[in-house]
């Protein structure tokens, strides 16, 4: 649309602001760039400004009013009023005047030393009016200018010392004066004694308060110096490391060894496991033939039980839409300076050759930059990784955390380090190769502010990017679309206890840290987390939003993950089985037996190949002895399974990838069976896994996909 | 600064922008309303059988399609040992296998009771499905109401719905799918392109000419699709979904047939007329009595049909073309039976039931077609309905191909037992025999296998002494086994022959005069059986006896 300045007009804002006008404008560019439609005359719309002669603000005006604008000035005390009246404000969200003076001269010192342009400063602006985030924050978090320009800017204006911390080597016991969990959530530390006066590196500027609550703690003085906040976020991970490697390993096998995976049979569970051994040997030395019919039958009733229960989910979520729903509008009216901080947790270990395309996928989410911070959790000996996120030199809501080398180098233990460095209200971890929809965060947000306060946890769906690589990465997007699109919404909706995904699980960060995270030693540490959060009474939902993840396209990379899987659903099993009654007593029956139909399908896995060759000797032999295993109603059961439950499971993978919409690999659901198999194959690999090497992480290679060649 | 890829994030919406299924692109479909079906359900399920109790048990109308089907359930679960294979292959097996629950508990087959159960069950899911399909079309309550008894109030449908009838189960099915699909028309929702499939295989292992309707959806959806401008992709992956159950049971079912009858299309060739005695028919005959059919059976085919074909060519109005089709289909499939010879009961006016069924589905869409007409539309099918009753009731006493239908008039108008009566096809009604035969087995024979038997013939004793197990029949062992035994009995444990007095089954085959030459002693006999003692010094029709 046409715009123009004018200086004056006959139509003045102090006649008052016409309705029909009024909201033209949001209420952040309104106050940002201190500007207020009033009036419309020839179809002009009259626009009171007190610079009527930026012409960013002329341009940024022009742009969001969908008629020919005239900007007409005013004096600021005129518009600040008009605004009031049109949008009440809200006394934590406006700008203070220090905040105002600040953002001007600001802007004023990067344009006129040309370091920015005047688009750069446009489109920052228009964050700073949706976010209310300052506006040097936002420069950089959209890398227009350095970290270290920024440092610089601020030592300017606010008169204050710069430190440069990078290659800094702390005193500890100066550095460490400080208690962590106020250096932490302070971004500060003390980096110098300087006779009396403690040196404190500070990210910006304390205010009053907060400096008295350090200097409390300290117990001295202190002077405040500007650092750049990669570098001090560095050095309190360098002075705090061990601390926060001690409590990510052992904090939950110190306070809840009960619930804790580092020992895998409980004394019970030995001598009951033993003892079944031992009845069926001496059984099968006097009864052979009934002895495995018994077995049989048990084997039949669990696949049964477990069929039917996985059948009744999928069915419920056929019927219905369960996920929570955030619609294009419900999100496009988030107020973004009412957005929290959140934390992005993502482990990466060798996948440095990912991290570019990490990087990309995690600025394309539609969520302010300055308030997300994403931590890239990498192992100390991961030298390579860690190089590459170094050299991409990137903005500070990225945080490289090195996690100390000890044992046992698992995920969940990076997860937890990371947590403890965590500054969101919300965290959720997303795999190094993970494409969430770039609403999820605010879809998360959404629904945290719709559930009750019992909901701890938001899962999104995972599917893959790579299904049409090749029949495996096929099968996988079927698998991943029953499950996501129907088993899990069921569960959700249903209340049950949910074995969280691997990624794309959306916290309450002080909920988390309440209940210990994750198990470092469980190696399905997100399964076993959305039990135990379901023990203590917290509930998860799902949203309606999707994670792109790699498929495993290799078999035996796909292999090692999946066993990695099947031998933590067994850890996970036999950890809140180590006392079934009190698991019963605290969760009800009707999730204990969710929990153990669940993570009975670990189990089903193992006995499919006894199963399936049975069936094929029966069929090429006719041997009257497998005939005789299956009498009566068993038979009944086993034909049942083997007929119906079969093809009524490949059918739903295909009803998972019809639901999701993804009819090109609707056919390969129909070869669901050559998948089963290796599937079992895995459960297998798992299964004496659990016995000869428990804590082993089975690492899943990434970015074998295609596109990346 | 360094890192500057573009993003490359295709989201949700953005994949399925092109997608005609789309979630985003759904039209909403009625709000559940499960108490509702559950009434329908249950009030029909209720109705129907306590008037198929009436009708069964008191006035002894009942279809023996039904008993032999019962007896092989009743064997599914008591036979000694009870075996699966008594489904056998001679009939859809999910009418004997759906039916099979009825059967756990033997006391229910004693008095009758789960002949009517068997068929009102599935008349109930009919009406169920119909209701929910009426809510869909929003036609409002009181006039749902009215067309619900109405159709249920039709004759032919209180016939089949309460006698037992095994087409009562295919044509729920075949209801549940056409629903399914009518219901994926409006709302584009795929969920019910796979609650069609799975219901199409259901019911084309219940009744195997639901198998052409299913290929008729089939070629209608993948149409429709191409004409709403779905991709070959969506297209595919729809019939994927939509064909898979289907295709999986008729495959399953020849493995079967290929696997225990050594001929993978058993199922189809045994539908053939094992009796040459069959009226031949001309093309003009044909046509006639598919004429007559129509006229007497479903009147309203003959309103509904062309103005489908109207609405639908005249209208783009793709479903109602394929509804159209489908009626079509049901008029034409007695006259193709014929003519592929694959029924030895031409023409029958059982046949009209389907053609009433899609006759009322069709109308139903009519009237969703017709916007804010459609309340019109449905007061004028359910008054088309109501006067088709006493229409129907008139042609069912004197439409010439028929099993039941005149009896059944008959009794409805007399209260009056048919037992002796005569069909018009020229069968007699009799169920005491086997009910007396039955009660004298069970209170005279103990041993199992004990009674050889052609349970081809005797079905009904079987069924009504409630304990298959006492019979060594051709289902036990297979044919080969049982000729065995009917040759040296006594080497088989065999204790009596239960054979039919007329000498139509299998074992009076082999004995053509034992019950005239008074070789053996005939323990009990009634009009239509009779059951000879065999003496352990029997030597049957082995060498020893033919010397």
């Amino acid at each position: 649309m046409t715009a123009s300045i004018q200086r004056s007009s006959s139509r003045r804002l102090t006649e008052g602001v016409e309705s029909r006008v009024a909201t033209l404008l949001p209420e952040g560019i309104c106050r940002t760039f201190r500007v207020m439609p009033y009036a419309v005359v020839d179809d002009q719309v009259l626009v009171a400004a007190s610079d009527a002669d930026d012409e960013i603000t002329l341009q940024v005006v022009a742009e969001r009013v969908d008629a020919p604008v005239v900007l007409v000035r005013h004096t600021a005390n005129e518009i600040v009023a008009a605004i009031d009246d049109v949008y009440p404000p809200i006394e934590d969200e406006l700008e203070t005047v220090e905040e105002r003076r600040t953002r001007i001269q600001m802007a004023q010192m990067l344009t006129r030393s040309g370091l920015i342009t005047n688009e750069q400063l446009q489109s920052a602006m228009i964050q700073h009016a949706r976010s209310g985030d300052p506006l040097g924050d936002i420069l950089v978090a959209d890398e227009a200018i350095s970290e270290d320009i920024l440092v610089a800017a601020l030592s300017e204006i606010h008169q204050m010392q710069r430190v440069g911390l990078r290659d800094f080597t702390p005193d500890m016991e100066v550095a460490r004066r400080l208690p962590e969990p106020i250096a932490q959530r302070h971004q500060v530390l003390p980096v110098a004694d300087a006779d009396g006066t403690l040196l404190l590196a500070v990210q910006r500027p304390l205010s009053p308060e907060l400096l008295e609550e350090v200097e409390e703690a300290v117990q001295q003085p202190v002077r405040q110096l500007l650092a750049n906040r990669i570098d001090l976020d560095e050095l309190i991970q360098k002075v705090h490391g061990e601390y926060y490697s001690e409590l990510a390993t052992s904090f939950l096998m110190e306070n809840a060894p009960e619930i804790s995976a580092h020992r895998v049979f409980s004394t019970p569970q030995k001598v009951g496991g033993i003892g079944f051994l031992v009845l069926v040997a001496i059984c099968m030395v006097f009864e052979p033939m009934k002895t495995l019919i018994g077995l049989v039958t048990l084997a039949s009733v669990i696949y049964l039980v477990v069929s039917v229960y996985k059948f009744r989910l999928t069915l419920r979520a056929l019927g219905t839409h369960l996920e929570i729903e955030a619609t294009p509008e419900e999100i496009a009216a988030l107020d973004e300076r009412t957005l929290p901080i959140y934390t992005i947790l993502v482990p990466l270990y060798k996948e440095g050759n990912i991290v570019k395309r990490l990087v990309r996928d995690m600025n394309a989410l539609d969520y302010p930059r300055t308030r997300l911070d994403v931590k890239l959790l990498c192992e100390e000996d991961d030298v390579e990784t860690i190089e590459m996120i170094k050299s991409m030199d990137l903005p500070p809501h990225f945080h490289c955390v090195v996690v100390p080398d000890s044992l046992p180098k698992t995920k969940p233990k990076a997860c937890n380090y990371g947590l403890m460095v965590a500054r969101g209200k919300y965290c959720v971890i997303f795999d190094a190769e993970d494409r969430p929809d770039p609403d999820q965060l605010k879809k998360a947000v959404i629904a945290f502010n719709r559930v009750g306060d019992n909901v701890a946890c938001v899962q999104g769906k995972l599917n893959h990017f790579n299904q049409d690589q090749n029949l495996l990465t096929a099968w996988f997007a079927n698998e991943y679309s029953m499950h996501f699109e129907l088993v899990l919404p069921a569960m959700g909706a249903s209340e049950s206890p949910i074995p969280l995904g691997g990624t794309s699980n959306h916290f309450v960060t002080s909920i988390l840290r309440e209940l210990g995270a994750w198990d470092p030693f469980n190696v399905t540490e997100d399964a076993d987390l959305g039990i135990r959060l379901h023990r203590e009474g917290y509930r998860t939902a799902m949203i309606d939003s999707t994670t792109l993840e790699e498929a495993n396209s290799q078999v035996p990379n796909w292999i090692r993950q999946r066993s990695r899987w099947n031998k933590g659903y067994y850890q996970t099993w036999l950890v809140h089985m180590r006392n079934p009654i009190g698991l019963l007593l605290k969760i009800g029956p009707k999730d204990f037996m969710s929990f153990n139909l669940t993570m009975g399908s670990a189990y089903v896995l193992l006995m499919n190949p006894i199963f399936w060759s049975l069936t094929t000797l029966y069929v090429i032999t006719q041997a009257g002895f497998i005939q005789a295993l299956f009498p009566g109603l068993v038979f009944y059961m086993a034909s049942a399974m083997l007929f119906v439950g079969n093809f009524v499971f490949i059918y739903l993978n295909l009803a998972g990838s019809l639901q999701r919409g993804e009819f090109g690999i609707t056919r390969t659901a129909l070869l669901s069976p050559l998948y089963w198999g290796l599937m079992s194959w895995a459960a297998w690999k798992g299964f004496i896994q659990l016995f000869t090497n428990p804590f082993y992480w089975e690492k899943t290679e990434h970015g074998l996909d295609e596109e990346e060649h | 600064m360094s890192t500057t890829v573009q993003p490359a994030i295709i989201t949700n919406a953005a994949r399925l922008a092109g997608i005609v299924q789309a979630v985003g692109r759904r039209s909403a479909d009625v709000p559940r309303r499960w108490w509702e079906s559950a009434l329908v359900f249950g009030l029909s399920l209720v109705v129907y059988t306590w008037i198929g109790f009436r009708v069964v048990a008191q006035l002894h109308i009942v279809n023996y399609d039904i008993l032999d089907r019962m007896n092989r359930a009743l064997m599914v679960w008591h036979n000694n040992p009870a075996k699966m294979s008594a489904i056998g292959f001679d009939y859809p097996p999910l009418q004997t296998l759906l039916i099979s629950p009825l059967t756990i508990f033997r006391l229910g087959v004693d008095f009758l009771v789960v002949i009517p159960v068997a068929s009102a069950f599935f008349a109930g899911l009919l009406m169920m499905y119909l209701n929910t399909m009426m809510r869909r079309t929003g036609i409002p309550v009181f006039l749902r109401i009215a067309l619900l008894v109405a159709f249920g109030l039709n004759p032919l449908v209180v016939l089949y719905a309460t006698t037992g009838s095994p087409m009562m189960i295919w044509l729920a099915f075949l209801v549940a799918s056409v629903g399914a699909l009518y219901a994926w028309y409006i709302t584009a929702d795929v969920r019910f392109i796979m609650i069609g499939g799975l219901a199409f295989a259901v019911a084309g292992l219940s009744g195997y000419t639901t198998l052409l309707y299913f290929l008729l959806a089939a070629v209608g959806v993948g149409a429709i699709l191409a004409h709403l401008g779905a991709d070959g992709t969506e297209v595919e992956g729809t019939m994927v979904g939509f064909a898979s159950p289907a295709i999986y049971v008729v495959a399953l079912w020849t493995g079967f047939n290929l696997l225990l009858a050594g001929n993978p299309i058993y199922w189809i060739t045994s539908a053939a007329p094992t009796t040459t005695d069959i009226e031949q028919f001309t093309a003009l005959g044909l046509l006639r009595w598919t004429g007559e059919l129509v006229l007497f059976g479903a009147p309203l085919a003959i309103l509904v049909l062309p103005a489908l074909l109207f609405v639908g060519l005249g209208r783009n109005n793709p479903f109602a073309v394929l509804l159209s089709l489908m009626l079509t289909l049901s008029i034409l499939t007695p006259a193709m039976s014929v003519l592929l010879g694959l029924t030895d009961s031409p023409m029958a006016m059982e046949n009209a039931v389907p053609i009433l069924v899609m006759s009322v589905i069709g109308a139903l869409w009519l009237a969703r077609s017709a916007g804010e007409g459609a309340a019109a539309i449905s007061g004028l099918l359910a008054l088309a309905l109501v006067a088709s009753i006493p229409w129907t009731f008139q042609g069912m006493r004197t439409y010439k191909y028929q099993n039941l239908e005149k009896v059944f008039t008959q009794g409805i108008l007399s209260g009056e037992s048919q037992e002796g009566a005569t069909t018009k096809g020229g069968q007699t009604i009799t169920l005491d025999p086997a009910l007396d035969m039955g009660q004298w087995i069970q209170e005279n024979v103990d041993a199992t296998g004990s009674v050889l038997t052609d349970n081809s013939a005797t079905y009904a004793v079987m069924l009504f002494s409630g304990e298959p197990e006492l019979f060594f029949d051709r289902i036990d062992k297979s044919d080969g086994p049982w000729l065995q035994a009917a040759k040296n009995p006594v080497k088989a444990d065999v204790d009596y022959f239960l054979l039919t007095t007329d000498g139509d089954d299998l074992l009076s085959e082999q004995y053509p005069e034992l019950l005239s030459s008074g070789e053996l002693t005939v323990v009990y006999s009634n009009a239509e059986y009779a059951v000879v003692a065999v003496p352990a010094d029997f030597a049957g029709l082995t060498e020893a006896s033919a010397s």
